[in-house]
């Protein structure tokens, strides 16, 4: 006998069953007996559901019961399976119900819930649809073991998921002396398979009340369900005919059965799912219908909040000093194959911090392992470049920089709180898994801080950073098929629209065009979208007229043409939170370029606060415009003005950042070398006159360049 | 009900043509539907393949009253002969379109006009050919495996290497039974030579030699030609296109590029990306370049770039009848000579551009690999500069389109069927999902629907017919050629089909994220679809034949499909044909063609005209296939 078979004897023994039941019942009590199932609006609900039929009285249910045998078709197809499988869960609700008939109350007394009020329906619901209890479980017979009962409910109700049960598992659980109730989210159903009459009923009332699904809509309840009812079934021996019917219409209704018997059974992907070793339960289960489980708590012993975001650590309330500057240290994320991969393990390999001396200097290797179907590795940088946020969010630890050259300080407070190593794995697990739970299955990390080791997985990391930006340099603005805009800003600056390219970044500088991507595909709502270019304008000035609609889109009309390589023609707008702002200086026919950090003058008799003042809010300003440090060495850097070689003037500390990609620009572009030194600072000149000078005497190309205005 | 259905009919399609009639009325000119009717009747000696010509004393044609050639051969050699013969024709055709291919390859440079685009499967193929891989560079180890490929079309001794691909089982029938195939040119030789006058008489031997010819294609020239595509131009991805007439724009230089190699129509589609030239278009007052691709040039376009598809085989025509196309630029096979006259009733300029397919009245411009772009771009400013001659009193360009998702190689199925997978439990990379949906009868088996169209029956209505019929009872379909396009045209690639499914297929199609009708490519990757076949027989541990996975070809014409049904067959998969084969003169030849090659490689045809009787006989023959299983206990 095949699958379907099993499921179309099951489904004719629970009709005979509820044909029985009805019969016995209305010989007993009469056909006029009343039938109102208490503390609900929706009579029988999965018959209302799926009849629209109103059950009031007992005799109601002969008719239902017609419907229900006309719905058990037999043909070898899954329509029929499926249809066989609602109706053998409507033919639980009979059997169910005939013992709700003349008024009584089967249940009261009893280790059984039976029925569930529309208040529990209501209370269960809100929260399951909104994924605050990420979904449910059904578990039908005895586990194997008491112990293993005990596991698999407790483990269940440890990640939030409710628990029904049916059959053997509830004295499993009693005998466990596991606490049970519609309040702790574990309730013991019913003893026999047709208790699942009470649980679909729960799901088609929830359908009705939450998502307005019409009574008699057969398909848009299976559907409602198989997308917002995040449930699935757990069975265990004996696996009658009967439950692999109900199962038939757990199925349809989109729930996944997770099963530990081998005999008579067909796997089917994602759908009837064979695991024997009952231990792996929960997250095969899990797994099978898609449920991330959120991590709310995080198990460290100081508080975490963006309220620490900006706690600075001083050095004599350092415990421990973590110094990529002078010792090996680095972030590395990378990306495994799901079986390489433990899910949360959090390994130490060397010393801790109480084995260093108090404010001493440690190197440590930061290892994080991600794996997921949809985890690709231009995501790793993405999520490299957050551990600053997320480390910063630990009370008593401040973390600055990126890669090899981090720095990570720990307050004797945090220390003495119980903090160690292990909890920066904690933190870094918690907020991965929850913050990309849409492409992160599985994580683990790995901390070193033997010194031995620490050296060669630093050379390996490099390698792979390195690779990395080869990727990135090997991609230009020609060479991609999109762009992306984001608003990550329009918060506060509601018309500004950063268009990001592979030779553009964000002008924050927190922006690569990778993390424009990753954004756009880790949530395809979000602040990042697709910016096409197809419909090149001009190429010199970087204009085209599908980044034009898309600046209009998401500028709400507030600007309607940029251009991204000019900084005189509809020149990109800034929001505020530039890192550099770049501004013509007259005089040279060059541009003057100022950092945040600088606080002294700028040949332009500005400051940056005064010059930034001259921008930003999304407001296009031809001859001013907020960009990203790294933009500086690009080559579209006021492309359509003659490019790099127009930059006359940047503080030393920027001109130190930017040096070597910006020499090697100006190398490639004109043949320059050295251009930095050419490039005026802070040390040379602040004004205007004694800047032309210097200019003069190094020979500046942008003297040989057209004039600017 | 919930469910969407906006199909686009094929009366719809219908009407469409109907429209472009009126236009070609206007512009006198003839369609295929007039030479039609101008050919009927067609000769019954030719349709049942009765009529011998290879040799001058014919021609001879049997009859009851004279059932013998002057030589004596009778019905039975001759229509044996002729069909042989289309077998050869059809192997040359996709075999020599790959080697073309092969040329590019070894001539392939980081710098010229043809990069390798995936350097894994060159690794992976150059690993099945022995060569060193190691401390090479990459181009280095491309021009060896081309070189290496290139042997296999006339290597005097050994067999096909990716023979070897194929399970033990298949292999141990295509020995045992004399029909392995060896160097590609050779078997159609010898099929050439063995039907010359005076040589083989007997319709069995004559069919033997078309099983294996057939296969010197199937696992020899054509999936040469699908690898090495697929290295130079890329393993095709799943990606969003529209299909149908509707992809013509009005305001747009449009090109369609037809034919089936796409070594020059991936040159094209660069060429109309380059900014100069959409420059000029803009300045020649259109706004853009709008390249579209026709027959299974848009199959290879569509799977590697998104290109859209103007049409199947029969619209070619049509794609002309709209007055809206500045160029039509063909390279080989399956096109129809009568563009030349068409296109001059438009301001079309029709191109031709490979010596395989000369057409008199086109432009020929020989495409050659080293001045590709060049040649490419020189192309694309005619089209730009012929704009302004578009007649717009004559445009007219139906608005039907549809959306469709298309690119699914194996390659790509198994990572759709990875998705299903628990990590807990099963293994990834493999057709298991599959193969487990179908042992539990979610899906019922999987169809392989292939082929042209035929104007001697209703085109593409038995595609569509078969099709919608398949799905509802949860067949899973995967689909090439022109089938493939009707698909497209239809809506029936688009991920909402879902809801046109059985409710097995249409869970299936969700818990994935697939359309119920994979597109896999062109004809030529017909290829694929015998390694997906024979990886499901692999992960399921049972013999091709015995999988319920059938061929279709309800709409077929071409001798191309003749060694394409060939190879299917002699893979074991069954091929239930919509167009008679033309061997009906011969009694013994049909007996051959159904029943005679299933004692040889254990599968055959099944023949019927009607779309509802085909499509009945292949729903029974997939569950016959599965009772056959259950019986084995392996179901």
């Amino acid at each position: 006998m095949g699958l379907f078979d099993r499921v179309f004897n099951g489904a004719d023994q629970m009709y005979r069953k509820a044909e029985s039941e009805y019969e016995k019942t209305v010989a007993e009590l009469g056909a006029d007996a009343p039938l109102m199932m208490p503390d609900t609006a929706y009579f029988m609900a999965c018959i209302y559901a799926y009849q629209a039929r109103k059950i009031t009285k007992l005799g109601d249910l002969r008719e239902a019961l017609d419907e229900i045998k006309a719905k058990m078709t037999h043909e070898q197809r899954t329509g029929d399976v499926f249809s066989s499988g609602i109706a053998s869960v409507m033919a639980a609700e009979v059997i169910e119900c005939c013992k709700y008939a003349g008024g009584r109350s089967p249940y009261e007394g009893t280790k059984y819930h039976g029925h569930f009020s529309d208040a529990e329906v209501r209370e269960l619901g809100v929260p399951l649809v909104t994924q605050d209890i990420p979904g449910f479980v059904v578990i039908i017979d005895p586990a194997p073991s008491d112990e293993d009962a005990a596991a698999l409910i407790k483990g269940y109700q440890n990640r939030g998921i409710f628990v029904f049960l049916i059959g053997g598992v509830i004295d499993q659980a009693i005998r466990m002396k596991i606490q049970m109730g519609f309040p702790v989210r574990v309730v013991p159903v019913g003893e026999d398979i047709w208790a699942v009459g009470h649980i679909i009923s729960l799901v088609v009332r929830a359908a009705m009340i939450f998502g307005a699904v019409a009574p008699g809509d057969w398909d848009a309840f299976n559907e409602y369900s198989f997308h917002r009812i995040f449930a699935f079934v757990n069975v265990f021996p004996p696996l009658r005919d009967m439950t692999v019917a109900c199962g038939a219409g757990a199925i349809a209704k989109g729930f996944p059965v997770i099963t530990n018997v081998v005999e008579n059974v067909w796997k089917v992907p994602k759908t009837i799912i064979i695991q024997e070793n009952v231990a792996d339960f929960i997250e095969t289960s899990l797994e099978a219908r898609d449920i991330k489980i959120k991590i709310t708590d995080i198990d460290i012993p100081v508080a975490f909040s963006t309220a620490f975001e900006g706690e600075i650590i001083r050095k004599k309330d350092t415990r421990v000093d973590i110094n990529g500057a002078r010792v090996d240290c680095f972030e590395w994320v990378r990306t495994k194959e799901a079986h390489e991969i433990e899910d949360h393990s959090i390994t130490l390999d060397g010393p801790d911090i109480e084995e260093f001396e108090p404010g001493a200097t440690m190197g440590v290797g930061i290892m994080v392992d991600v794996a997921g179907k949809n985890m690709q590795s231009d995501f790793e940088p993405v999520f490299e470049r957050k551990f600053h946020n997320f480390l910063n969010c630990v009370e008593g630890v401040m973390h600055t920089g990126q890669r090899d050259m981090i720095r990570v300080r720990v307050s004797n407070d945090a220390f003495d709180a119980g903090f160690r190593m292990k909890h920066i794995g904690e933190v870094l697990y918690a907020k991965v898994k929850s913050e990309y739970d849409t492409v992160v299955d599985k994580c683990q990390v790995t901390i070193v801080t033997d010194p031995a080791k620490l050296k060669e997985l630093r050379a390996e990391a490099n390698k792979s950073y390195d690779k990395r930006d080869m990727r990135l340099r090997s991609m230009t603005d020609e060479n991609v098929e999109v762009f992306y805009s984001c608003i990550l800003c329009q918060s506060f600056s509601p018309s500004h629209v950063c268009v990001v390219t592979p030779e553009r970044l964000g002008l924050c500088g927190a922006v690569s065009w990778l993390d424009a991507k990753a954004t756009n595909e880790l949530d395809a709502n979000g602040p990042c979208q697709v910016v096409t270019k197809k419909l090149l304008l001009d190429e010199n000035i970087g204009s085209w007229e599908d980044v034009n609609e898309a600046v209009t889109q998401y500028s709400h009309g507030a600007l309607e043409r940029v251009t991204l390589y000019s900084i005189l023609e509809d020149p990109m707008t800034s929001c505020g939170c530039f890192e550099c702002i770049c501004g013509i200086e007259p005089a040279s026919n060059g541009v003057t370029i100022v950092n945040r950090e600088h606080t002294g003058i700028t040949p332009l008799g500005m400051t940056f606060s005064e010059m930034a003042s001259m921008t930003g809010g999304g407001v296009q300003t031809p001859g001013f415009m907020g960009h990203g440090k790294h933009f500086i060495a690009s080559k579209k850097f006021l492309k359509a003005e003659g490019g790099v070689a127009r930059i006359v003037w940047m503080p030393k500390a920027l001109k130190d950042i930017v040096r070597d990609r910006l020499n090697e620009t100006a190398r490639e572009l004109y043949g320059i070398d050295d251009f930095c030194s050419m490039v005026a600072d802070e040390g040379v000149s602040e004004d205007p006159e004694t800047l032309l000078e210097f200019l003069s005497e190094k020979g500046h190309p942008v003297l040989a360049m057209e004039p600017l205005l | 009900m919930s469910g969407w259905n906006q199909l686009t009919t094929v009366e719809e399609m219908e009407a469409d043509t109907q429209r472009l009639r009126d236009t070609a009325c206007q512009v006198c000119a003839e369609t295929y539907e007039d030479r039609k009717r101008n050919q009927t009747p067609q000769c019954r000696f030719g349709e049942d393949g009765v009529c011998c010509r290879v040799c001058s004393m014919g021609p001879c044609r049997v009859t009851p009253k004279a059932p013998r050639g002057i030589c004596g051969a009778d019905a039975h050699a001759i229509a044996g002969r002729n069909y042989l013969r289309m077998i050869a024709a059809g192997t040359a055709s996709h075999s020599d379109h790959a080697r073309e291919i092969l040329h590019v390859l070894h001539m392939s440079s980081p710098d010229g006009n043809y990069p390798i685009r995936d350097e894994q499967k060159l690794i992976r193929l150059a690993g099945e050919y022995g060569v060193t891989v190691e401390g090479r560079d990459i181009y280095d180890i491309a021009h060896e495996v081309a070189e290496t490929a290139l042997m296999e079309f006339g290597k005097p001794f050994g067999t096909q290497r990716f023979a070897e691909r194929a399970i033990p089982e298949r292999r141990a029938i295509w020995a045992s039974e004399g029909i392995m195939p060896r160097a590609i040119d050779r078997e159609i030789a010898t099929a050439m030579h063995m039907t010359h006058m005076g040589n083989t008489a007997d319709a069995e031997a004559l069919v033997r030699q078309g099983l294996r010819c057939g296969l010197s294609n199937g696992w020899g020239g054509s999936m040469l030609g699908t690898e090495v595509t697929d290295i130079l131009f890329g393993t095709p991805t799943v990606r969003r296109t529209e299909g149908n007439l509707g992809v013509l724009e009005k305001d747009m230089v449009n090109i369609a590029v037809h034919g089936h190699d796409p070594v020059f129509s991936e040159m094209v589609v660069f060429a109309a990306e380059q900014k100069d030239l959409i420059d000029r278009a803009r300045a020649a007052g259109a706004r853009g370049i709008n390249i579209v691709g026709l027959c299974c040039t848009a199959n290879e376009i569509a799977m590697r770039h998104g290109v859209r598809m103007a049409g199947n085989f029969l619209q070619q025509e049509n794609a002309v009848l709209t007055g809206a196309l500045e160029m039509m630029c063909v390279d080989v096979q399956c096109i129809f000579p009568a563009l030349a006259q068409l296109t001059e009733c438009f301001h079309t300029t029709f191109v031709t551009s490979s010596p395989i397919a000369r057409i008199p009245g086109s432009t020929y411009v020989e495409f050659k690999p080293e001045t590709a772009l060049e040649q490419a771009r020189e192309l694309v400013t005619a089209a730009i500069d012929n704009y302004k001659n578009r007649d717009e009193s004559k445009v007219f360009i139906p608005e039907h389109k549809q959306t469709a998702v298309v690119g699914y190689p194996t390659e790509q199925i198994i990572k759709e069927l990875d998705k299903v997978t628990n990590s807990h439990v099963d293994e990834r990379g493999s057709f298991r999902p599959a193969i487990d949906a179908i042992k539990a009868g979610v899906l019922r088996g999987a169809v392989a629907i292939v082929g042209c169209n035929n104007p001697k029956i209703r085109p593409d209505y038995s595609h569509f017919e078969i099709m919608r019929e398949l799905l509802r009872n949860d067949i899973l379909i995967v689909a090439t050629g022109c089938a493939a396009q009707l698909a497209t045209k239809a809506g029936l690639m688009n991920m909402e089909a879902k809801d046109l499914c059985g409710a097995g297929l249409k869970r299936v199609c969700e818990l994935i994220g697939i359309p119920p009708i994979l597109h896999m490519g062109a004809c030529v990757d017909i290829s694929r679809m015998m390694l997906l076949a024979n990886g499901i027989a692999r992960d399921w541990g049972v013999d091709i034949n015995r999988i319920p996975v059938v061929g279709v070809a309800p709409e077929w014409m071409s001798e191309k499909a003749v060694s394409i049904a060939n190879y299917v067959v002699s893979t074991g998969i069954d091929v239930y044909l919509g167009i008679e084969p033309q061997v009906k003169g011969s009694t013994q030849m049909m007996e051959l063609i159904t029943q005679g090659t299933r004692d040889i490689v254990g599968a055959g045809f099944i023949i019927n005209k009607d779309p509802h009787d085909l499509v009945r006989a292949i729903i029974d023959g997939i569950e016959a296939k599965r009772e056959a299983l259950t019986a084995l206990g392996v179901l």
